[in-house]
């Protein structure tokens, strides 16, 4: 038994009567509630207390030069290199760009995902046919074909938006195929047996039924997204987050390197942030009935 | 007694003797940059024919970016790095403290490649045309600026299109008029293609090298600043021992790359090729005994390339002419040096760009032609 701050003094306790430990659990239940409140400001502060801690060890490796600066600036000339690049323009530039191609190959890749993933947990043998197709896509590291994809789509936006959707695309397709045929055959033939029509059954069935696995498959997508478009963008580009990489890496610009990769990790994790908040709202009735 | 003295001596003399021949040699990597080339014939006939292991030194090559290059110089993780003119100036306006000692071309590699049905004999007539360059940095970003400044143009009265390291591809595609690349390189391989009818309606190209307009500092050997403080004759070995090697691979390229195939997988290394070419090392090792002069030399590796064409088809010789491009970018009377001129010119092309940062200091100190033996190998 793993001896949580409630369960010790109740351990200690054994072998007092049942209304002593009545009136001792009494006593202890605005301790408890107060464990709980301050448990849950923990959790909540964690993540602040980890950043803070990361950039105190960051500070301390720079300021003691146990690393090169050359290699690790100190986080207050990154944050420098911030405040320029955010006020001279530079970074909105290239962060939209990335953005933009994030977006639209977000929605591409994943409507596809969407549609082959249903189409595929409905008839099987499509998996036959189409697999050999996807897996040797998705098994192939992006970075070997996206010069070909620049080749093919040019070097303008397509390219980096079709890069993003091939690498958002597998994640969609696996987990709609995972959530639609993870509902129950039971639940269905119900459905039927109400004279339900397909269209009810997708709507009232199978998308509830699936959509925490397909919302699970879209937050991998998500932040997938980056790297499709920055790999797109490094392989040839005018604009966007990869483009500054390298930039500020061939000007030997350190701390806008450590900008701009931030700016990436930023974005991801927004938009992680973004997926879930759909999901908390999507998924209420979930919780409803835990 | 006194023999027995002598026989001691004589053998403590033998030992150090011994010891001393048998010396370990000192392990050092060299950072390059791209991937295994034949255009680092250089470096692996240094390996193959002994001159580093001469020089003390037991070698590995390593392939990085430019920056990953300069920058673990910088720090010391390694001694040595080739990285170009441009690159050691921008790094030094950012406090990196390495110092070019050897220059390794002698010639600004970046050339425009356009049909050969557009006029530009001109330079100005490249106003209004799209321009190819693989990203808003680099060599060919350099050299593209230095171009359109000779010219009296700026950027903005051309269309730039960054295509990425797909010059050959998008250039047959016609998505631009000409594109900035590797002098040595991209214009053979496109050629070929025009000429085999695989390049749009392009029939064949022209080219004008960067080099032909000014004279900007190219890729070179770099150490570090603390290296030089510490074991300057390391960094001497090294250039020198570079230097030789350097000298041998453009008087005998049948001999560099024959050294090139041990490291570069993707050398034609059809049997009869590699005969044809140990046969004309041997021979050229004795024409070069007899001290040809370098135009002799030069007329020797056309000669060399008649005789391997009649025997064989273009494209198992294509790495060959790669490589006879490139020695043409090496060589030079005096090789390893550079001149103030041409690092100043590639000074004001970053100055133009707005690279530079607040601490390049005295150019003259970014390199030194002390390293280097004044009388070539």
């Amino acid at each position: 038994m793993a001896l949580t701050p409630v369960a010790l003094p109740r351990v200690l306790c054994l072998g007092i009567s049942d209304m002593a430990e009545k009136n001792f659990t009494q006593a202890m239940q605005p301790q408890k509630s107060r464990i709980i409140v301050h448990g849950a400001l923990l959790r909540r502060l964690s993540p602040v207390v980890t950043i803070m801690a990361m950039l105190l060890v960051w500070h301390g490796i720079t300021e003691w030069q146990l690393v090169s600066r050359i290699l690790i600036p100190p986080p207050a000339e990154v944050l420098d290199s911030l405040v320029k690049a955010l006020a001279d323009g530079t970074l909105a530039k290239h962060t939209g760009t990335t953005l933009g191609e994030m977006i639209f190959g977000l929605l591409f890749g994943v409507s596809i995902g969407l549609a082959i993933g249903y189409a595929i947990a409905k008839a099987p043998l499509l998996e036959y046919i189409l697999s050999p197709i996807i897996v040797a896509f998705q098994s192939t590291p992006i970075v070997a074909y996206a010069p070909l994809l620049i080749i093919i789509f040019g070097t303008g936006p397509s390219s980096k938006i079709v890069t993003t959707a091939v690498i958002v695309f597998f994640p969609s397709l696996v987990n709609t195929i995972v959530g639609i045929r993870g509902v129950s055959p039971r639940l269905r033939d119900l459905m039927r047996s109400l004279n339900a029509g397909r269209w009810q059954i997708f709507r009232k069935l199978e998308l509830p039924s699936a959509l925490p696995v397909i919302l699970a498959g879209l937050k991998t997508s998500a932040t997938l997204a980056v790297i499709g478009a920055v790999v797109g963008e490094f392989v040839g580009s005018g604009s966007g987050l990869g483009v500054l990489v390298i930039t500020a890496r061939s000007q030997y610009d350190t701390p806008l390197v450590y900008v701009t990769v931030l700016t990436m990790t930023a974005i991801a994790l927004s938009l992680y942030g973004l997926v879930a908040l759909v999901e908390w709202r999507l998924l209420h009735w979930q919780r409803r009935t835990a | 007694m006194f023999k027995l003295v002598r026989i001691v001596s004589l053998i403590s003399f033998l030992g150090a003797w011994v010891a001393s021949a048998q010396a370990p040699l000192v392990q050092e990597r060299v950072l390059l940059t791209f991937i295994p080339n034949v255009q680092f014939a250089p470096f692996y006939v240094g390996i193959e024919d002994g001159f580093f292991a001469e020089a003390g030194f037991d070698v590995t090559l390593e392939h990085l970016q430019e920056p990953e290059v300069l920058d673990l110089v910088a720090v010391g993780q390694a001694n040595f790095g080739i990285v170009s003119g441009e690159q050691v100036i921008l790094a030094r306006s950012r406090g990196r403290d390495v110092i070019y000692i050897f220059e390794w071309f002698q010639q600004y590699p970046v050339a425009l490649v356009y049909s050969d049905a557009l006029d530009l004999s001109d330079l100005r007539q490249l106003r209004g045309l799209k321009v190819g360059i693989p990203g808003r940095f680099g060599a060919s970003y350099s050299g593209l600026t230095t171009l359109l400044s000779s010219a009296g143009l700026s950027e903005t009265d051309i269309e730039v299109n960054e295509i990425g390291f797909n010059a050959a591809e998008v250039f047959c595609l016609g998505a631009v008029d000409a594109a900035m690349v590797y002098a040595n390189n991209e214009p053979l391989q496109i050629r070929s293609r025009a000429q085999a009818g695989d390049c749009g309606p392009i029939s064949d190209v022209e080219v004008i090298t960067v080099a032909s307009q000014v004279d900007l500092v190219s890729n070179g050997l770099i150490v570090s600043r603390d290296l030089l403080n510490t074991a300057p004759d390391n960094a001497r070995r090294m250039a020198r021992a570079l230097q030789a090697a350097l000298r041998l691979s453009i008087n005998n390229p049948a001999q560099a790359y024959l050294a090139s195939l041990a490291y570069v997988d993707t050398l034609p290394r059809d049997a009869a090729l590699i005969t044809e070419l140990q046969a004309a090392a041997a021979r050229q090792t004795e024409f070069l005994a007899l001290e040809p002069g370098r135009e002799a030399v030069a007329e020797s590796r056309a000669e060399l390339l008649r005789q391997l064409s009649a025997q064989f088809d273009p494209g198992v010789l294509t790495q060959f002419q790669v490589l006879l491009n490139t020695i043409e970018l090496w060589d030079a009377d005096q090789l390893g040096r550079s001149d103030l001129a041409s690092w100043e010119a590639m000074r004001d092309t970053l100055a133009l760009l707005g690279f530079l940062g607040d601490e390049l200091g005295d150019l003259s100190d970014a390199f030194s032609n002390d390293y280097v033996m004044v009388r070539n190998a």
